[in-house]
């Protein structure tokens, strides 16, 4: 008995011994490959000034309707991240957010898929109410949100704001 | 074919003989060292494989629950690599102790299993906002070859349960030695999880070309020194049942003949785990300890009836084909260091010291023999024991009696002490049931008798 309790106690801490090294609330910057996904598209573009994204300025603003309420869309630049690529994509009215997708977002495994699920939604959702990149990251999610956040910044950045 | 000719007198039999090459040993220090460095590279592992570990509880199950599952992923190599065979550590460790490193490694490396499954499925839960069940629904069916890993999981706990002490005295020794294959098919049913969920394995190929080459490894020994070596063995030596023979009430001596007999590099006071091919018998194989020198025309064995199998060897017919895989344990000639030796048997672990006593280069005087039994009746090889000490001039000592009635137990560091003169400069080998043999190192302890110098064998079932 003394044994079991030995195993356990010994197990246990290890592992909190192993964790509380790894963790850290400021995650490190994601791993941006800077020139190979360049390609740049005819046609002038804002240059993206996204701290970490990788340049892929495919930003395929569209118009409808006057001037003064046009509603464009914008397309940030690809996000490296360790499990894989994101890329969001915004419609702006008025100088206001009012639509966010990430429509390009790792998925090729069902704890991406399942992470995701929730998370960009949760990341559309934070970026239309702060109308900016400075949103939360999302708790389980924190690689993901830092290629949200900067895939976002690069398409603000392109819409002007 | 052999002729089956009584051999009554075994002590005829044995030459003190040196191994034929000198075996590679690895002792227990070093198989424990080995060991723990690859728990350090499982670490490693995950260390590398993990960037960072979120603060708060989903990730820290989750981190947890991955340590967790590379530990056990790891603990079910090392444990299947216990029971190889390897013959470096057979010898170096001892059967003895690798089957109980065996059986509490087991249910460790259960507990980590069932401590994997639960840290994951909580960890999943917490982080993607779900409850326990709808994640574990999610875990089994979404998630590539997790249903099979808890099958895994489950049949592994089964055979864990049926290893328990409780239930193995409630269970035969044939029911859980078979229950006990159930873990080759639950490694094979989640090995394929580990590669296809295992955050460290998904995308660090070197890793999975590690860890699968390990476990094909240890698969590879499984199969060359449990199954073809034996095999090999079998056609080479062709072992019959020469004769049997009743030496104490529910004791038999089994004479075993066969070819080439010296290329078994034998000593005394090893064992090899028995196979006879008779109705009720040729399925299981047990481990019994030659009871006397081996020669070049017979292996002798003895054994107490305990179980259902040593029973039926009284009923052994003179040529009844045996397989033997072979041999095995540490307690031999090679390990002493010192001219004075004392030999120390309770109950039925007499039966290698019996061999000792025959075979070990002694002079006049320095051979002592302790034979630790319950009643004067149960004493086996008596008159061979009487016969080896007279011819020796060794000593010879029958302690006889139970616990209760000799009002605790006889041998104690004083006793020791008072009938073997000079005893801390002895080589002392121990051999009988697992609580006496920690109770005389015990007492060999205190009596001064240094560590190295104790040489111990015990069994259990």
């Amino acid at each position: 008995m003394r044994r079991v309790i030995f195993a356990i106690v010994t197990t246990a801490s290890a592992l909190v011994f192993l964790l509380s090294f790894k963790t850290h609330s400021t995650p490190a910057a994601v791993a941006s490959p800077p020139s190979a996904s360049a390609s740049p598209t005819p046609g002038a573009t804002p240059a993206a000034t996204a701290s970490a994204a990788a340049a892929s300025p495919a930003a395929s603003s569209a118009s409808s309707g006057s001037a003064a309420t046009a509603a464009k869309t914008v397309t940030g630049a690809v996000a490296q991240t360790i499990y894989g690529p994101i890329q969001v994509k915004i419609t702006v009215r008025n100088g206001k957010v009012t639509a966010a997708d990430a429509f390009e977002y790792p998925n090729n495994d069902p704890r991406d898929a399942q992470i995701n699920s929730y998370a960009i939604p949760a990341l559309n959702q934070e970026a239309i109410s702060a109308g900016s990149a400075q949103i939360d990251s999302v708790s389980g999610a924190t690689y993901t949100s830092q290629g949200y956040i900067s895939s976002l910044q690069s398409a603000l950045d392109k819409a002007g704001r | 074919m052999t002729t089956a000719t009584p051999h009554r007198n075994p002590l005829s039999a044995g030459v003190p003989r040196a191994p034929s090459r000198p075996a590679v040993r690895a002792g227990p220090r070093a198989v424990l060292a080995v060991i723990g460095a690859g728990v350090l590279a499982t670490v490693t592992l995950w260390w590398y494989g993990t960037p960072q570990v979120d603060p708060g509880l989903g990730d820290w199950l989750t981190n947890a629950g991955r340590v967790t599952g590379l530990w056990a992923g790891y603990a079910m190599v090392v444990l299947v690599a216990l029971m190889a065979r390897l013959p470096p550590i057979e010898r170096g460790v001892g059967a003895d102790r690798l089957a109980r490193w065996h059986a509490m490694g087991g249910r460790y490396a259960v507990g980590l299993i069932v401590a994997h499954a639960l840290l994951i499925t909580w960890g999943y839960a917490v982080t993607a906002h779900t409850n326990v069940v709808s994640q574990s629904g999610a875990l089994l069916l979404n998630y590539p070859d997790v249903l099979m890993a808890t099958v895994a999981g489950l049949l592994l706990v089964g055979v864990g349960v049926s290893s328990a002490r409780a239930a193995r005295r409630r269970l035969r020794y044939e029911t859980w030695y078979y229950l006990h294959f159930y873990t080759y098919l639950a490694i094979a049913l989640a090995f394929s999880h580990q590669f296809a969920d295992g955050a460290e394995f998904m995308t660090n190929l070197p890793a999975r070309i590690v860890w699968g080459t390990m476990y094909a490894t240890v698969a590879a020994a499984i199969a060359w020194y449990r199954f073809v070596t034996p095999a090999r063995q079998a056609l080479r030596h062709q072992l019959r049942v020469l004769a049997v023979h009743p030496e104490a009430p529910g004791v038999v001596s089994v004479m075993i003949g066969g070819r080439h007999l010296g290329e078994l590099g034998a000593e005394s006071g090893q064992f090899f785990r028995w196979r006879f091919l008779a109705r009720g018998l040729w399925w299981t194989s047990s481990p019994y300890s030659l009871s006397a020198p081996p020669g070049p025309d017979g292996l002798r064995i003895t054994v107490k009836a305990l179980g259902g199998h040593s029973r039926a060897l009284a009923a052994l017919r003179p040529g009844t084909r045996v397989v033997a895989e072979g041999p095995y344990g540490a307690l031999t000639a090679t390990v002493r260091r010192r001219r004075k030796v004392a030999l120390i048997a309770g109950g039925v672990g007499i039966t290698p010291l019996r061999a000792l006593f025959q075979s070990l280069p002694a002079s006049p005087g320095d051979l002592t023999l302790i034979y630790r039994v319950g009643a004067t009746r149960d004493a086996v090889f008596r008159r061979e024991l009487e016969q080896l000490a007279s011819d020796r001039e060794a000593r010879l000592w029958f302690v006889t009696g139970h616990r209760a009635d000799l009002g605790g137990d006889p041998l104690t560091a004083a006793s020791l002490t008072k009938r073997i003169p000079g005893l801390a400069r002895h080589d002392v080998y121990v051999c009988g049931p697992q609580g006496m043999t920690a109770a005389v190192t015990r007492e060999l302890l205190a009596a001064g008798v240094k560590r190295r110098h104790i040489h111990v064998e015990s069994f259990e079932f």
